[in-house]
């Protein structure tokens, strides 16, 4: 088993929507390995999505938040946590809940420790003031991949041979609605019971930029492309996210999905059972995650979007928002 | 056959922002505080039970059973009821100062709602549901493999179980049938969620509290590392909610009082988020068995100065100081902690995040914890 070590700094940035709005965020930025004399060079640097968290079952990950502080919001002296959303039998040291236990102050660091025994998809948050918190942005993806990989040398989502995959992708579900990040960024308060999303994001951003590469200068704090890319015939993974405030519905034109994992736990019954299904939309809420493998069909363009039409818009009105495309190419 | 009497009445809720909101609830006695959620009922499969209600309000009041195939009201099965040919009612109802008696026979054990059929989409709202649970043929809370929420040998065993409703408050609906106005529902627009009618922090408050009088129901689940808890959620807004508990994931094990299993076939599974929809119930059993530390057995990480960190920035924590179970560490001065044995608290709330506010100011909601303690009594956890 290896030990991996993180450190992520948490502070604040800026990105950009389709229309041509940028919008204030807190979040989180990957320092590993900086040196301690330079991580300030990354205050305001916070990305959307927070950088991933990756392990495989049985590692021990040491992971350090730094908080750098707020530079658009220097009067605001938050402190922050990390929350492994899903972590099973944790203890509160290492649970990220700042009534429970510890969260983080300016300028000062903590380290969690989590030895990961369940694969699946999880998600990472800050759990100081949550409602903001993740509103703004401090949320990201965790995966834990299964020793099964390890012994056959191939790709699985769970310690299970029928749950093999060629290529795996990122569908986190999000929304952002303006007016809080404008209130936010102008140290004003806002009242969350009047939450109206505008905007609806798969991996923070807004089609058509979900399906631009993920190191398009357009988006130097929003550094995870959409776009889903296999050959005909492959297996793909999907980890769906769903860390906003709604639920959603998402489905692929003309891909039927087999739902493997809900919550980072394979479909099993009680006796293990096998109740993995088939569906055409994946309806989640938010906290929850799930897991589906399609085979990749004859090349072409496959959308996937959400079924809840409303959210395919920008700020209401241009076709765009949670949408993303499966491009199926033929073999080499 | 036993007999529930319940008075359908109106009152006033708290929430912990000091706001007073007019409400419709049911209440035990004559003279007893209408309350949010209603009276539990508890019954047992196969035993007929009499549900009397008498309507202390000023318009019909009606009580239906969702899940009860069969309910009777003076021997023929429930009715909708009709005024001037418009529906009034799903049930046969009480006229104001009035009773109507409900007689029905669960066939299968299981969590269920109870709620007013009559203008349900304003008197559910108000207040007028509440939990009812169904014990199996064979429960014996003695005996361990009897102790189950669907019977003996369908792994349902649980050593201590807890409802957990939810329920969504818009106070400008409730100003507005306070005063008799009209009331449109496509404004809809709740500022307050509940977990057994109270809004956090007043959710981590116990049972029966005096200054809550219409509000009894603390929602707390409190256990010991390694029991089976059993949560049963039952969805009482009009809204759909998903409630994530910290520390481990659940096994959902039945839905709408049905058992997950298609004969020898198991069809429970888990998950660390369940989606509780408008009218639903979850049974799922939480069982948290920890990582194992204690001082002999540390933490492979060294526990920071706690003066340089931040505790307790609600005012107050839940923390006892120290990473380990029944232990207390030293919480800097000025910081105010709940905890009392050195138990692990987690937190159990909507992620909808903008649920887990009082009129948009955190901590509030649809928020409580689960608390883990190194031993507690086998008086916690028990539904009367």
């Amino acid at each position: 088993m290896a030990t991996v070590k993180k450190r992520f700094g948490a502070t604040d940035g800026w990105v950009n929507m389709p229309d041509g709005t940028s919008h204030y965020i807190f979040g989180f930025v990957d320092i590993t390995g900086v040196p301690e004399n330079q991580i300030f060079q990354y205050r305001g640097k916070a990305t959307l999505l927070a950088p991933l968290l990756e392990a495989y079952e049985g590692d021990e990950v040491y992971l350090t938040l730094t908080n750098l502080g707020l530079p658009s919001r220097p009067d605001l002296d938050d402190t922050h946590t990390i929350h492994w959303h899903g972590f099973p039998n944790q203890i509160p040291l290492w649970d990220g809940v700042p009534e429970a236990s510890i969260s983080v102050p300016v300028g000062r660091d903590f380290t969690y420790y989590y030895k990961p025994l369940d694969p699946g998809t999880y998600i990472h948050h800050c759990h100081f003031e949550p409602v903001e918190h993740i509103q703004m942005g401090m949320i990201g993806p965790v995966t834990v991949r299964p020793q099964l990989e390890k012994e056959l040398g191939r790709k699985f989502a769970y310690n299970d041979e029928n749950t093999a995959f060629d290529r795996e992708a990122l569908i986190f579900l999000t929304e952002l609605d303006p007016k809080p990040h404008h209130l936010v960024a102008n140290v004003q308060e806002f009242d969350w019971t009047e939450y109206s999303p505008e905007y609806w994001l798969i991996n923070g951003r807004s089609y058509p930029d979900t399906v631009k590469p993920a190191d398009d200068p357009s988006f130097p704090q929003q550094p995870f492309s959409a776009l889903v890319e296999a050959y005909e015939g492959e297996k793909v993974l999907l980890r769906f996210v769903n860390i906003g405030f709604q639920q959603h519905c998402i489905q692929i034109l003309g891909i039927p999905l087999k739902v493997v994992g809900l919550d980072a736990q394979q479909l099993r019954g009680y006796n293990g059972e096998d109740i993995s299904c088939w569906r055409d939309a994946i309806y989640i809420a938010a906290g929850q995650t799930v897991d589906a493998i399609f085979t990749a069909p004859r090349a072409g363009i496959y959308p996937l979007y959400n079924r809840n039409h409303y959210k395919n818009t920008i700020a209401g009105t241009a076709f765009g928002g949670m949408v993303t495309e499966i491009r199926v190419l033929s073999k080499p | 056959m036993p007999v529930i009497d319940l008075w359908a009445k109106d009152g006033y809720l708290s929430t912990p922002d000091g706001n007073s909101i007019y409400f419709w609830g049911f209440s035990k006695s004559e003279t007893g505080p209408a309350q949010l959620p209603g009276p539990y009922i508890i019954a047992k499969q196969e035993e007929t039970i009499t549900v009397n209600l008498y309507n202390k309000l000023s318009e019909p009041v009606s009580i239906s059973f969702p899940g009860q195939p069969v309910v009777t009201v003076g021997g023929q099965p429930v009715q909708p009821q009709y005024s001037d040919g418009q529906l009034l009612s799903f049930v046969n109802h009480a006229e104001p100062g009035g009773m109507v008696s409900y007689t029905f026979t669960p066939s299968y054990p299981g969590t269920f709602i109870y709620e007013s059929g009559t203008n349900p989409h304003k008197q559910v709202p108000m207040g007028l549901y509440g939990g009812l649970v169904v014990r199996p043929a064979d429960y014996n809370p003695n005996v361990k493999e009897y102790k189950t929420a669907y019977g003996a040998g369908t792994n349902t065993e649980f050593d201590r179980e807890y409802l957990l409703i939810t329920g969504e408050i818009d106070p400008d609906m409730h100003q507005t049938v306070e005063e008799g106005k009209p009331y449109h529902v496509s404004k809809y627009l709740p500022r307050y969620w509940t977990l057994n009618g109270r809004c956090a922090p007043d959710t981590m408050l116990m049972d029966h509290v005096d200054y809550l009088p219409h509000q009894p129901y603390g929602s707390i689940v409190m256990g010991q590392p390694g029991e089976k808890i059993l949560m049963r959620y039952i969805g009482a807004g009009i809204d759909n909610h998903p409630l994530h508990p910290h520390g481990t994931h659940t096994r959902v094990v039945a839905v709408d009082g049905r058992l997950l299993k298609n004969g020898n076939v198991d069809l429970s599974y888990k998950r660390f988020t369940v989606l509780v929809g408008a009218g639903q119930t979850y049974d799922q059993i939480y069982q948290w068995d920890g990582l194992g530390y204690t001082p002999q057995n540390p933490i492979p990480t060294t526990l920071p100065n706690l003066r340089n960190m931040g505790i307790g920035d609600a005012g107050w924590t839940m923390w006892s100081g120290s990473p380990y179970l029944g232990m207390k560490g030293d919480i800097p001065v000025g910081v105010v902690s709940y905890n009392e044995f050195g138990e692990y608290y987690f937190m159990l709330h909507s992620h909808e995040e903008l649920q887990i506010t009082n009129w948009g100011e955190f901590p509030g909601g649809m928020m409580t914890w689960v608390a883990i303690y190194p031993s507690l009594s086998h008086d916690v956890g028990v539904l009367k």
